[in-house]
């Protein structure tokens, strides 16, 4: 299906010079630590923790509504400290998730009220179906589709996923318009 | 992600008649046909871990039965292990202490640790963990070499049938030869004839003997209470059938399984369809036939509320996903005896092809006997008719459709299209780059219920420009084709009146 | 009858102004709260001890219970050294020491944590019932295993945080005795 447009208040979003609309209503706690490409979608009530450690989102991202994203803490022999959260381009995070992921990777789809536990690692073209739960430290190698808690590799993704994912956030982006 | 893969929505019929949708067919550029995953053959390219995503090649593989070599599963909950490690003060012979560190393995879970069950923790990050000796290995052991000589030996009595060769040697009447100076001393026999006297191994195997005797029930089993806490459930005992423990405190953890990458090869050609790369982290392939590159894609834009018997609108989206421009026309399906008589040909064809295959090479025996070292002969299967119950009439507009090839600029060029196509405004309502939406007008069936889905079918005529490197060799002129693929939308469901 | 809002808060404690607190809420010292946490003090008093870590989303109620009349005010009593991570919901009346509460829990009401608890990612107890000590649960059918010993503080997280979330957020002011 072809997506329908989604409309949103125009005086409740920010539109930046590199085609981010980010939210009002979001908590970005330490902006200067948040880093977002371009044409990055941060939706409402969401929230980035740039206080804690460095995030960085790449291109053509969405962060749904109640999503948190937040960098995962590591116990070092001197000392802890949060690591930063990397992701990559073309993520679209569901909504209510919680990403405390180490490394995203790009085109990955997260889906809805799922916790993505600490120090996990998503590597490229991986999708998270909605309600899972991974413990901490998971590693979701390419191509494969987890569910379920804990995650468990249900499936496989075609070899297109690339474009696919490169597709949906691309038009999600250009159906994402300011209600008239 | 369903939604994005929108799997039952639009689907496109394969050569051998299953319906898929379009990300999860290929496109073969030889046969230049549609196939899907049960007409092409998937080969293993290599295997790796899904955790340490480290690549073992197959041989090695094999050996360690398909698990990684440091990477362990909890036994309770079946999520991977992780190294932990903790610091231990240990006073050494030099009356200084010293800081050690020793490491466990632990689950993120459900905070299972390798404590539970009495290993010690190790001086090393990684190996050094206790492995478990399966109880039966001897039995099984015995087993496999006793088949393996069977197999054997079977074989040779095969291959002795085929090629007898007389051996006519004046030695051997004479007496004077090496074998017979042999036979004479009394050492073993050497050379082809002596495996024939060693298979006389297998039949010392003791069979294994049924018996009805049981182990009774410990009378303890009715008196003594249960601590559900301490017993394993079904699914944690199956993980591991060598052993199977019943309590909790026996469940030992097991190595991963190994994950593999594979490679698609169309059955007819024998072309390679799909190749990703060797390295596990990477997503890129070597050959990607894709239909979803090849083919063009036709998605529902939107659809005015299904009624039995009235006319409803549909707007559907198609793009073009190559180089070179596209002209499209939709033609309804094929009645059936269209349909029977495109079957027989394709049958007629494949057999031509197999035919031909069987004439060059002879290779029927050896690949029976080392199936593992040989491909498979490609079986394939005869075309079917596609079986689904169309539910509802679609009209199809009579025009040509012509659609620009892709260009991926044009993603940042907002200046408009410089390509006029005389379009009809009622037809086509929209155009942008390579893609175009249409109107179609879908009437359900008379008599359908409501809640039903509507299911439509036609078959889209395109053209396609064959770029393969052997053609353009032959005729320096890429080839224009036309194609044709079946379509089977579902609309959605019938609303009441 | 609301009542009044009256937070008091012990000197060592990080408290984040963009927390909802609502009704009559003692905090401990060394306690951090991110912002967006909501502790509501509907029915009674909550207390909280030393050493907590109340991550964002996380709730914590002290629920009139529906139809009843509360002939006295229940005060909900949380230990120390617990953790409520993202987006957890408790509406246990008392909470021991050492637990934690991972993401996307939930504890109702008649529920009772003892010390050394882990209630796992996604996991809801809604049975009156007292959770014996060490206690795991995971998993989708929230199954029960027996640790053996308590979680360990998160101390070093907690000092992490005491030194960097000044730095980013406008903290409460912890109530000092004698000063207005």
């Amino acid at each position: 299906m072809e997506l329908q447009d989604i409309f949103y208040n125009k005086v409740e979003y920010v539109e930046t010079a590199s085609g981010n609309k980010v939210s009002r209503q979001t908590v970005l706690c330490g902006s200067q630590n948040i880093v977002l490409s371009g044409k990055v979608i941060v939706q409402s009530d969401a929230i980035i923790r740039g206080d804690l450690a460095n995030v960085r989102a790449g291109r053509h991202c969405i962060i749904s509504k109640r999503a948190v994203i937040r960098p995962p803490f590591k116990k070092f022999s001197k000392g802890v400290a949060f690591f930063p959260l990397h992701m990559g381009d073309h993520v679209f995070v569901g909504e209510n998730s919680v990403v405390n992921a180490a490394v995203v990777g790009s085109y990955v789809y997260i889906g809805k009220n799922c916790v993505i536990g600490r120090r996990c690692v998503l590597k490229d073209c991986c999708v998270i179906e909605d309600n899972t739960v991974l413990p901490p430290e998971t590693v979701v190698p390419s191509f494969t589709r987890y569910a379920s808690s804990p995650g468990v590799c249900i499936g496989e993704l075609p070899e297109c996923t690339q474009d696919l994912m490169l597709e949906f956030t691309r038009s999600y982006y250009q159906h994402f318009l300011p209600a008239k | 992600m369903s939604h994005i893969l929108q799997s039952d929505v639009v689907r496109y019929a394969c050569t051998c008649g299953s319906l898929k949708p379009l990300s999860r067919i290929y496109f073969c550029r030889h046969c230049l046909k549609i196939r899907c995953g049960y007409c092409v053959s998937h080969e293993v390219d290599s295997h790796y871990c899904a955790n340490c995503l480290e690549n073992l090649p197959s041989a090695e593989a094999r050996l360690k039965k398909q698990r990684c070599a440091s990477c362990f599963d909890c036994p309770s909950c079946l999520h991977t292990l992780s190294t932990k490690a903790s610091t231990v003060v240990v006073p050494s012979s030099d009356e200084k202490t010293v800081t050690r560190k020793l490491y466990y393995l632990a689950c993120g879970f459900c905070r299972w640790t390798s404590r539970d069950i009495g290993y010690p923790d190790q001086t090393v990050a990684s190996g050094g963990w206790p492995e478990k000796e399966n109880p039966h290995a001897s039995r099984i052991y015995n087993l496999l070499e006793h088949f393996k000589t069977l197999a054997l030996r079977e074989k040779q009595e095969r291959e002795k049938k085929k090629k007898f060769i007389p051996r006519r040697n004046i030695y051997h009447l004479s007496g004077l030869s090496a074998a017979m100076a042999r036979k004479r001393a009394g050492l073993p026999s050497i050379g082809p004839s002596s495996l024939k006297d060693d298979v006389g191994g297998p039949a010392e195997l003791i069979p294994s003997a049924a018996t009805e005797e049981v182990e009774q029930l410990p009378e303890e089993i009715f008196t003594d209470t249960l601590n559900l806490l301490k017993v394993t459930t079904l699914k944690q005992r199956l993980a591991q059938p060598e052993f199977q423990p019943q309590t909790v405190d026996e469940l030992y953890p097991a190595h991963k399984c190994l994950l593999i990458k594979r490679s698609q090869r169309c059955r007819s050609c024998e072309h390679n369809v799909s190749k990703p790369e060797y390295n596990p982290g990477s997503i890129k392939f070597k050959i990607q036939l894709s239909a979803h590159y090849h083919v063009p894609e036709i998605r529902i834009v939107t659809c005015e509320p299904l009624r039995a018997g009235e006319k409803s609108e549909m707007i559907i989206k198609i793009c073009n996903p190559t180089q070179y421009q596209s002209s499209l026309q939709f033609s309804p399906l094929p009645s059936p005896e269209e349909e029977a008589e495109e079957l027989s040909k394709e049958i007629e064809e494949r057999k031509q092809k197999v035919d031909r295959k069987d004439e060059k090479t002879n290779r029927e025996d050896v690949l029976l006997l080392l199936p593992s070292i040989c491909r498979q002969v490609s079986i394939t299967e005869d075309p079917r008719p596609v079986n689904v119950a169309l539910t509802g009439d679609i009209s199809l507009p009579p025009v040509t459709l012509v659609l620009p090839p892709r260009d991926d600029a044009a993603e940042y060029d907002d200046s408009g299209d410089t390509h006029n196509f005389q379009d009809d405004p009622k037809i086509v309502v929209w155009r942008k780059a390579n893609k175009a939406a249409m109107k179609l007008v879908i009437t359900p069936e008379e008599d359908i219920s409501e809640g039903r889905d509507v299911i439509v079918g036609f078959v889209m005529h395109y053209t396609y420009i064959n770029t393969m490197a052997t053609q353009l060799l032959e005729q320096r002129e890429p080839q224009k084709v036309n194609l044709k693929v079946k379509l089977y939308i579902t609309v959605g469901k019938v609303v009441g009146k | 009858m609301a009542s009044k809002d009256s937070v008091k808060i012990a000197p060592g404690a990080m408290v984040c102004n963009e927390c909802e607190l609502r009704g009559d809420i003692t905090i401990g010292s060394m306690t951090v709260i991110h912002p967006r946490a909501s502790i509501i003090a509907e029915a009674g008093p909550i207390i909280i001890g030393e050493n907590n870590l109340i991550e964002e989303q996380s709730v914590i109620i002290n629920r009139i219970p529906k139809g009843e009349q509360p002939t006295s005010t229940p005060v909900l009593i949380i230990g120390a050294n617990n953790v409520f991570e993202v987006d957890c919901h408790s509406e246990a009346m008392k909470i021991g020491d050492n637990n934690i509460l991972e993401s996307k829990s939930f504890v109702g009401r008649e529920v009772e944590l003892t010390n050394g608890c882990i209630v796992g990612a996604g996991c809801k107890l809604t049975c009156p019932e007292v959770v014996p000590e060490n206690t795991v649960i995971f998993g989708q059918q929230c199954t029960r295993r027996q640790q053996m010993d308590k979680p360990p503080p998160q101390t070093l997280q907690l000092d992490f945080l005491t030194r960097v979330l000044p730095n980013y957020h406008h903290l409460k002011k912890p109530f000092v005795k004698g000063k207005q």
